[in-house]
């Protein structure tokens, strides 16, 4: 096991891809993670807001090396029978054959899939789809918001729901207008045409969410907590917990997992480190929408 | 449909973005952006931004067979938000023909001999799709090859030209491109002077297509001074962490 | 059929052959193989031709149907292509081994009939395919199997198209006003982002089905695709089966009967010299012509037959 490092004729690399369990053994004794970082800190994450003008809203999240870039496209369509009502929001990731060494292009893979899933559970109940309609029964909003991971170097979920929720606050709804004869105009044309006749209409608004949630990712290795588990560390760990927090501490979400059971102390840990996290989270979400919505206002006329 | 396709592109020698005819867009270049990637690249040219990942050589899938030389498999995929209307997550056609005629661009440029047996994975995203997607792309996608150490034999460069209200212009946007008469796209070793793609669409007479190719390829030699400047810092900068990271472990020791 | 692999002594054999412009079959570097096509094969279909190049053998069919239009070109029809490899061909093609095969030549024949921004640069004028202008349009699928590999599919596959699409009949089509207004209204949703219009009715058709009546497309400017190679450092025309493996850079180019060059797509390994290309591109051309004139003498003949039985 430990013989040939005994021999201390292995260099450090080597080292780490040969006995990578026993590489992390000797950090996480020391109180610290292979990149420096102590045992309760997350990565270094940046919010970038609007970097693809093709999409209606977008933001390009980066957590240390895991980087997540949301889009969001609006289209009005016909309201569904069932939900006359209320609007459409549709949620998927997709794990791009770029971003591991194990994603191939095809079929999503079952992380995509299950990452899907629970982003979709949770924006859908942060965005009331009724705030979607236009027209009862006539013609609402449908929302597509495609999470693309670009680097998957850990905490997925994380970077994921990070990214998805600063291109949803970011986002602006163009002005709708329907006119007698059916005809729907969005945007500029939209206003100008709300001088005059119209059946339906409404002007430019944002979405109103109900909270912002933050998830946060935790590791349990060897009876200690590591926050933010990079891939490396991920196949290391006895088990992973994620925990979504709104602004006044609600659980919204919590799953745990892995080889070893997860105690009671620990999940009170992992949602005090949670709330942190969140704090952290939001004033960075607050600032880059601060600095994007000044940029719009001074490109307004 | 609405006013702005009326208006013509080309006004006193300048185009809508207030370009020259044979100016590039802004062309932002960088390697080593996927950490999980043994190369990748990613480069911007205003509106069009791309991001390539490669993985390999690595060991061939079993369907794929036996072969003596190495094998560059690309796949090629346009982000849902990427076009102004919204796009699927299955591969469409285009796509699938984008990745042959990318692959056709590299594998000249690749010493195949180098890795037999095994596949060096090209996997491509157009995060945004501005104009001369394919065109990007491949200059991306050369850097990526170069980034994770597979051998070439030069760098491979590529550029667009489109033919619209009888002029030619370099490095087309997707509304020039929908308006061209006719268009071209080039892929060239610089240093070899070897044509490694080259496809066109539209009507060309043969002292068009002479002049168009002339436009590409000095528009090529252009990219191939910043990509080859972007390699060099890269590799300067490893060299220096390298080195520091060999003093601190002496220090240690 | 061809043997995929080839010896080395072969690829010397044909490469010194060609460098003496000699082929294997006895052709010079830009002699075509016998062409021979045949009109009207599959009476179903609203045109069809089957040609035989050598020994590659493809049938062609065209089949007009009513669709709508595509956004950006409100009043042009539209042309879709799909070639499928038969297992008759080769058994590398059973279930989905040649998908990639057909992509490849679907999208090269759609490239050679780009259509410019007004959908009237073409090989074929678009706009004579409209009903209703944003409405309703003529879409013509041309199909294309592929029967016997023999090489150079894709100039066989384009002279097919050209001569299918030549034998098209599009009926005669009436436009008629809707009779229930408060039938299932359908909507359509325009690519620009400014609009779209949720339509309340649909308005009918009457199709004509008299073929004295039916309107016969112009073909005269649709290119024809040619495939040069170079095998050693000669470019030569028509490959077969055999001559492809000695192949090391291929170019595909559409010329139209007046030399214009229509489409281009580089294909194989290799790079070339830019001097080369062009090069190639002028040799493209000039067999080009070659080929236009054998398929207009075959297609002259067969329309004149067709005229008078019918």
């Amino acid at each position: 096991m430990a013989a040939a490092a005994a021999a201390g004729q292995v260099d450090a690399d080597t080292f780490r891809r040969l006995y990578p369990d026993d590489y992390l053994r000797k950090f996480v004794e020391q109180g610290l993670r292979p990149d420096g970082r102590p045992l309760a800190a997350a990565r270094p994450t940046s919010i970038g807001l609007g970097a693809v003008s093709t999409a209606d809203a977008s933001a390009l999240v980066k957590v240390g090396s895991t980087t997540a870039l949301a889009g969001v496209k609006c289209e009005v369509v016909p309201a569904l029978p069932e939900a006359p009502d209320a609007g459409r929001l549709a949620v998927q990731v997709e794990m791009a054959p770029l971003c591991s060494a194990t994603a191939r292009p095809g079929r999503p893979s079952e992380a995509a899939q299950v990452l899907t899933e629970q982003l979709g559970a949770l924006l859908s109940s942060v965005v009331d789809a009724r705030q979607l309609c236009i027209d009862a029964g006539k013609a609402a909003w449908a929302v597509y918001v495609d999470i693309y991971v670009l680097d998957a170097d850990g905490s997925l979920h994380d970077a994921c729901l990070l990214a998805a929720l600063a291109a949803l606050s970011s986002l602006r709804l163009r002005a709708v207008s329907i006119d007698e004869s059916g005809r729907v105009q969005t945007g500029a044309a939209a206003q100008q045409q709300q001088q005059g006749e119209q059946l339906a209409g409404q002007q430019e608004r944002q979405l109103a969410l109900s909270c912002l949630p933050v998830s946060s990712t935790c590791g349990l290795y060897r009876g200690r907590l590591l926050a933010d588990p990079t891939a490396e560390e991920e196949p290391l760990l006895e088990a992973q917990v994620t925990a979504v927090l709104d602004e006044s501490g609600a659980v919204l979400g919590f799953s745990a997992g892995g080889t070893a059971a997860v105690s009671q102390a620990v999940v009170v840990q992992c949602l005090e480190a949670a709330k942190m996290r969140g704090k952290e989270v939001r004033a960075m979400l607050q600032q880059a929408l601060q600095q994007a919505g000044l940029a719009a206002d001074a490109a307004a006329p | 449909m609405a006013g702005l396709e009326q208006q013509p592109l080309l006004t006193d020698g300048h185009r809508r973005d207030g370009r020259a005819y044979e100016e590039f867009r802004n062309v932002f270049l960088n390697t080593g952006v996927i950490s999980q990637a043994s190369g990748s690249a990613y480069a911007e040219f205003n509106n069009t931004k791309v991001m390539v990942g490669v993985y390999g050589p690595r060991q061939s899938e079993r369907k794929v067979g036996y072969s003596e030389q190495g094998r560059i498999s690309v796949d090629v995929k346009l982000a849902t938000f990427a076009t102004r209307q919204r796009g699927v997550f299955g591969q469409t056609p285009e796509e699938r023909e984008l990745s042959a005629l990318l692959a056709t661009a590299l594998e000249a440029a690749t010493n195949l001999a180098s890795f037999p047996k095994a596949t060096a994975d090209v996997y491509v995203l157009v995060l945004e799709a501005g104009g001369a997607e394919l065109a990007v792309a491949a200059t991306a996608a050369a850097l990526a090859l170069a980034d994770a150490g597979i051998e070439m034999f030069d760098l491979v460069t590529a550029c667009s030209v489109s033919r619209a209200e009888g002029a030619l212009l370099l490095d087309p946007t997707t509304d020039e491109a929908a308006r061209e008469e006719a268009g071209l796209t080039l892929a060239l070793m610089p240093a070899c002077s070897e044509v490694t793609q080259l496809v066109s669409r539209g009507p060309w007479s043969s002292s068009q297509l002479r002049e168009a190719l002339e436009l590409a390829m000095g528009g090529c030699a252009q990219l191939d001074a910043l990509a080859r400047q972007v390699l060099k810092t890269a590799a300067a900068e490893a060299a220096t962490r390298r080195q520091q990271e060999a003093q601190r472990q002496a220090q240690q020791a | 059929m061809a043997s995929p692999l080839i010896s080395a002594a072969e690829v010397q054999w044909i490469t010194a052959g060609v460098s003496f412009n000699i082929r294997n079959d006895g052709r010079q570097r830009e002699d075509f193989r016998a062409l021979s096509v045949q009109l009207g094969v599959i009476t179903q279909a609203t045109g069809s031709a089957r040609v035989q190049l050598g020994e590659t053998d493809v049938i062609v069919g065209v089949k007009a149907e009513i669709g709508s239009p595509d956004p950006d070109r409100p009043d042009c029809g539209r042309l879709v292509f799909g070639v499928e490899c038969s297992p008759v061909a080769s058994p590398a093609f059973r279930g989905r081994g040649g998908d990639e095969l057909s992509g490849e030549l679907a999208r090269a024949l759609e490239r050679s009939f780009y259509p410019g921004p007004s959908g009237r640069a073409g090989g074929v004028d678009l706009s004579t395919l409209s009903i209703v202008s944003g409405k309703t349009c003529w879409v013509l699928y041309v199909d294309a199997l592929l029967l016997n590999i023999g090489g150079n599919l894709h100039d066989a596959l384009s002279v097919a198209a050209k001569a299918a699409l030549a034998d098209a009949k599009i009926p005669k089509v009436e436009v008629v006003q809707g009779e229930d207004p408060t039938d299932e209204p359908g909507y359509e949703v325009d690519d620009d982002p400014q609009w779209f219009s949720l339509y309340l009715y649909e308005p009918d058709y009457e199709v004509d089905d008299d073929p004295q009546q039916a309107q016969r497309l112009d073909v005269s400017r649709v290119p024809l695709c040619v495939t040069v190679s170079q095998i050693g450092a000669h470019s030569v025309v028509d490959l077969t089966a055999q001559e492809e493996l000695c192949s090391s850079a291929s170019v595909q180019v559409a010329v139209d009967e007046s030399g214009v060059v229509c489409g281009l797509t580089k294909r194989r390994q290799k790079g070339v010299d830019p001097s080369v290309a062009l090069e190639m591109v002028e040799v493209a051309q000039r067999s080009a012509a070659k080929l236009h004139a054998a398929l207009a003498e075959s297609l002259g003949g067969q329309q004149a037959q067709q005229m008078s039985v019918g």
